[in-house]
């Protein structure tokens, strides 16, 4: 059970050639290729805050600057805050009949900083309204966006304009019929007035920054009295709000929880989704889930013998079946052909780059790039860096495994599958698990020390149960995958 | 790497008609108040504080040496008051881990040394990893790696983390076997 | 597209503001007045575990590698949206090495997807905060400090100065003076940066002349006790929190510091222009932000015009321009101020244009200056 706790020793080769265990890798059933979150798109799905599980709408998450509206850090420490509740005395003391009133401040439960201490006055309400703080700058930057709008606007205004009348030198339409629109206006009697954008003249850069002489004094007490680090923010602490960078503490004030996104993945060779999580953010089920882990079979190194250069050990693996159908698994030699491979796949993105080239018929503005689905860049894959250097001996025999079954788990009768083995590969097994032996031998220039790695490629039979319209019936389909194994260190001695 | 066998005596451990294994050497306070569904280890020396409040366990749970549960408290301007603790299904706390946590989800793995605040909730497929301290009143999203002192995110969990949280609490009871004798 | 996603929201665009720095990384949207974080520039690696910063990378695929978790993670944790759907403004120095902005764009148009990617010059857009077009813009950031004049809004390349006076340089320096202060005692680089941004300061200039002496008269700031972990920890005498700054201000073999980059910088442009820039100086950069730094580099110039090697310049004030925000995420403003405005369709690099000419627009290509020669 590796993939919790110890170190992860056998990885699958992604199809984009890098190496992963396989819990963390994606099988595309429309494209039978292995993904990861590397070569998968990723696209956020909803918003939702971490602490109170509410999900917001992203128009609203946008509006909120991806912060939650009930729930806060700590300015001092980042952890969540907790809501605490005091009472205070009745307003007027002399009426006993009054009853107490219920005050909320907010407090962080590991470093004790609480709301109070930065003088925010306690809330009647547990969900607070709390004050905001305004950015002192925002008139001022407001009125400064506004006006380079305004400049750029006029700027592409003027260079639309400048086009039309190089083209009207040409060529216009309207010249072969005599009129013209601002003729035609004027013929009507309609005032000539153009596009009212064009009209509004950019606001020169009239309130422009005015530089001063004086600049920060130096601080002259900064000279006499200590330090107290205590009350000096870290880079953190001034950091996690960037609008203001406190530089004490008393200025610490809560920050708003910054916002989750669930994530879906999308093949980007088919651009079908490979996950894709529910919308509630206490779910953990999934829509689609094509997680390696319960298509292809999952190999385990049992035992290994001591390892020595040149010399044949045991090696004991366990395979087993996560599918829902029978499986037959064979294995291969690895083979170092990934670099032939990868010289034609760059000759081919190169093809296809151009390709898009030529299919440049469709609009290209900003918005239609976002609303079509566009041909995927396949990015090459890349050459598998990890160095083999134990061989293994692989049976030319191939091995069956049966179906997964939940029901077998509370089943001890052993088993009802009817299958012959092959005694020398097969040593035992168990419902949808086998174990197999194989013989390994580290290369004989290694030093002792060295870290043995080996691989070889498994065959297994997949079957595809998405129906299309050609074909209603499952399909069966061999897919192969590299599995590289890291079995520990090699050792001396004979 | 496939899980190596856990041995234990025979003579230390008890096992329930629902498959519960828990040892004699653990404390146990308050014994009726605490609730195992089934296939649950608790190994020696840890120590279920079900004299507070009631704690209640799902189904292959795995409460490692040393590891201490404890309901969670609350202070009132009264007094303190004790909540009951629920654990859920395939949940695994390492050795000399103190949790002190509302609700722990299903799927949930903490490690060693861990200590969980009070009140915390953990939801389901989250990882504590060892010597986290996470504190008082966090609560804790699925799929995160929570981690350090004091307890951040630091990662994320591979989504398949339930079928493989399933399967090494399976796997870890199916070799927590009795020595033999020899 | 996400399904949640209200249609509203699609019709406005929203424009992600970037801007990677050697040590911090400021990520916001268009048309906000503040970055939405500022986070380290480093990403956690998976083979090793810990923390690379984006700039210590080895070679070409490396950096991609970096980039790319580097990318997602300010998508998904911190701007929490899909990038293939948004405008991307990069603010970059003029001087940003080839590969690093040719990788991102490949990064950010290959594996991101991103439609349009408009990068720009820092030096030139941190002026958009002011709403000025000519001023002498220092840039002190965390590897190096550079001076760019930017006269009628174009950045005069020509009269560039750089130098490695930068918070990398304070922080060498300190980690040599505290280990003799301390021995034995190895500080990780966040302690130093803690340690520098808590107790240092820059000391007036006539505090400064009196440490050089063999014989300082002076009493030194305070020291300060500095907590490492657990019990353990450390002094930091008073002169070491006042002079560590002081390189900035020492010149070197080619009799060069802050204050020679800028009249450098102002001696290398036209002279019609050298007055105006010298009433506008703009000191923009994290390392600015450092107590007493604006009043020090005023008096360093002011004290610089007797030199002979400036004496032809004539200047008799200099003055200082002030940002609408804190000094390190000035050059982020600017690129905020431009993503909102309309030169993103007019300047901005399409995916399609890049996939044919598979290259960034570049001042430093002699392609992409035919146009004026």
């Amino acid at each position: 059970m590796s993939y919790i706790i110890l170190p992860d020793v056998v990885h699958y080769a992604c199809t984009c050639g890098i190496l992963k265990p396989i819990s963390k890798l994606y099988f595309c059933r429309h494209c039978l290729e292995l993904r990861c979150g590397f070569c998968v798109c990723h696209e956020a799905d909803s918003h939702y805050c971490d602490k109170c599980a509410e999900n917001l709408p992203s128009s609203e998450a946008r509006l909120k600057k991806n912060r939650c509206g009930n729930c806060f850090d700590c300015p001092s420490c980042h952890q969540q805050l907790s809501t605490r509740a005091a009472t205070v005395g009745p307003k007027n003391p002399d009426d006993p009949k009054a009853a107490p009133r219920k005050v909320f401040y907010l407090l962080c439960l590991l470093c004790r900083w609480s709301s109070r201490d930065v003088g925010i006055p306690d809330q009647a309400a547990v969900s607070g309204g709390w004050p905001e703080r305004e950015n002192i700058y925002a008139h001022r930057l407001q009125e400064i966006q506004d006006m380079y709008k305004a400049i750029v606007l006029s700027d592409k205004q003027q260079k639309l304009d400048k086009d039309k009348k190089k083209q009207r030198r040409y060529m216009s339409f309207t010249d072969r019929t005599g009129i013209t629109a601002s003729m035609l206006r004027k013929r009507i009697g309609w005032p000539d007035v153009p596009n009212p954008l064009l009209k509004a003249k950019p606001t020169e850069l009239n309130n422009k920054a005015i530089a001063k002489e004086e600049v920060e004094e130096f601080p002259e007490d900064l000279l006499t009295s200590p330090v107290n680090l205590s009350l000096a923010t870290t880079m953190e602490q001034r950091l996690v709000q960037p609008e203001w960078q406190p530089t004490t503490i008393d200025k610490l004030f809560p920050i708003h929880k910054h916002l989750s996104v669930k994530r879906s993945q999308r093949c980007r060779s088919c651009e079908h989704n490979v996950s894709k999580p529910e919308y509630n953010p206490n779910s953990i089920k999934f829509k689609i889930q094509l997680f390696a882990y319960y298509h292809i079979p999952e190999v385990r190194i049992i035992t290994v013998e001591p390892l020595r250069a040149g010399k044949v050990s045991e090696l004991l693996l366990k395979f087993s079946n996560p599918t829902q159908h029978q499986t037959s698994i064979t294995l291969f030699p690895y083979k170092v052909d990934d670099v032939i491979a990868c010289e034609d796949n760059r000759t081919e993105v190169i093809s296809q780059s151009s390709e898009e080239k030529g299919s440049g018929s469709q609009p290209s503005s900003i918005t239609h790039t976002s609303l079509t689905r566009q041909p995927s860049i396949t990015i090459k894959p890349r050459p598998i860096k990890t160095r083999v250097v134990a061989d293994v001996v692989v049976p030319n025999a191939s091995f069956v495994l049966p179906p997964r079954d939940d029901a077998a788990e509370y089943d001890d009768s052993g088993d009802a599958h009817n299958i012959q083995n092959d005694p020398k590969i097969v040593v035992w097994r168990k419902s949808n698990k086998a174990v197999i032996k194989l013989q390994v031998t580290p290369n004989s220039d290694l030093n002792i020390g060295d870290e043995v790695t080996t691989a070889f490629t498994i065959q297994h039979i997949y079957i595809n149960t998405i129906t299309t319209v050609e074909n209603k019936e499952p399909q069966k389909c061999e897919h192969k995958v590299k599995v590289f194994l890291t079995l520990g260190n090699l050792v001396g001695g004979s | 790497m496939e899980m190596q066998d856990t041995t234990y005596d025979k003579s230390e451990y008890v096992e329930t008609a629902s498959g519960n294994k828990v040892s004699r050497k653990t404390v146990l306070c308050g014994s009726q108040n605490i609730v195992l569904q089934g296939k649950v280890i608790i190994q020696s020396d840890a120590i279920i504080r079900g004299d507070l409040a009631n704690v209640r366990t799902g189904r292959y749970c795995i409460i490692s040496k040393e590891a201490v549960i404890r309901p969670p408290y609350k202070q009132f301007s009264k007094g303190v008051a004790f909540f009951p603790m629920t654990i859920g299904d395939h949940v695994y706390v390492g050795e000399r881990s103190a949790v002190s946590a509302a609700i722990i989800g299903s799927y949930v793995y903490i490690g060693k040394n861990v200590v969980i605040g009070r009140r915390c909730v953990l939801k389901d497929c989250c990882i504590i990893e060892d010597n986290a301290i996470i504190a008082p009143e966090t609560i804790i999203p699925p799929f995160t790696r929570y981690g350090g002192s004091p307890g951040m995110e630091v990662g994320s969990v591979p989504e398949c983390q339930q079928d493989l949280m399933i399967d090494f609490t399976r796997s870890y009871y199916q070799h927590f076997v009795p020595a033999r004798i020899l | 597209m996400p399904i949640y996603e209200g249609i509203g929201t699609i019709t406005d665009k929203l424009v992600v503001v970037m801007d990677i720095g050697a040590a911090y990384t400021k990520l916001g949207f268009s048309g906000e007045f503040a970055p939405r974080c500022i986070i380290k520039s480093e990403v956690l690696c998976k083979e090793s575990g810990i923390m690379r910063n984006i700039r210590d990378y080895k070679d070409k695929e490396d950096l991609y590698d970096l980039l790319v978790d580097f990318v997602h993670v300010l998508y998904f944790k911190y701007a929490l949206l899909s990038p293939k759907d948004r405008p991307v403004v990069v603010v970059e120095s003029l001087l940003c090495p080839t590969i690093f902005r040719e990788t991102l764009a490949k990064v950010l148009f290959c594996h991101y997807k991103v439609p349009v990617l408009l990068v720009v010059p820092s030096h030139l857009v941190c002026l958009a905060t002011l709403a000025i077009d000519t001023a002498l813009v220092l840039d002190i950031g965390f590897s190096e400090a550079i001076a760019i004049p930017v006269c009628h809004g174009v950045p005069v390349i020509h009269a560039w100065q750089a130098l490695p006076l930068a918070s990398q340089a304070v922080h060498d320096n300190l980690r040599t003076a505290l280990a003799t202060h301390n021995t034995g005692v190895t500080l990780s680089d966040w302690n130093l940066e803690d340690v520098k941004v808590r107790c240092c300061f820059v000391t007036p200039q006539k505090r400064s002349i009196e440490f050089q002496k063999s014989t300082p008269n002076l009493t030194p700031c305070p020291e300060v006790k500095y907590p490492l972990q657990g019990s353990n920890s450390i002094i930091i005498p008073g002169k070491v929190r006042e002079t560590m700054f002081e390189l900035f201000f020492e010149e070197d073999n080619d009799h060069q510091c802050l204050s020679t980059m800028i009249l450098d910088a102002i001696l290398k442009v036209n002279v019609d222009l050298r007055l105006q820039l010298a009433e506008n100086i703009f000191l923009v950069g994290g390392t600015v932000m450092t107590p007493g730094f604006k009043a020090r580099l005023k008096e360093e110039l002011y004290q610089q015009l007797n030199n002979e090697r400036y004496s032809k310049l004539k200047i008799k004030t200099f003055k200082f321009h002030s940002p609408p925000c804190k000094d390190n995420y000035t050059a982020w403003l600017g690129g905020a101020i431009y993503g909102c405005t309309e030169l993103l369709s007019m300047k901005g690099l399409s995916r399609e244009t890049y996939l044919k000419e598979n290259r960034l627009p570049d001042w430093a290509n002699m392609k992409d200056n035919l146009r004026t020669l």
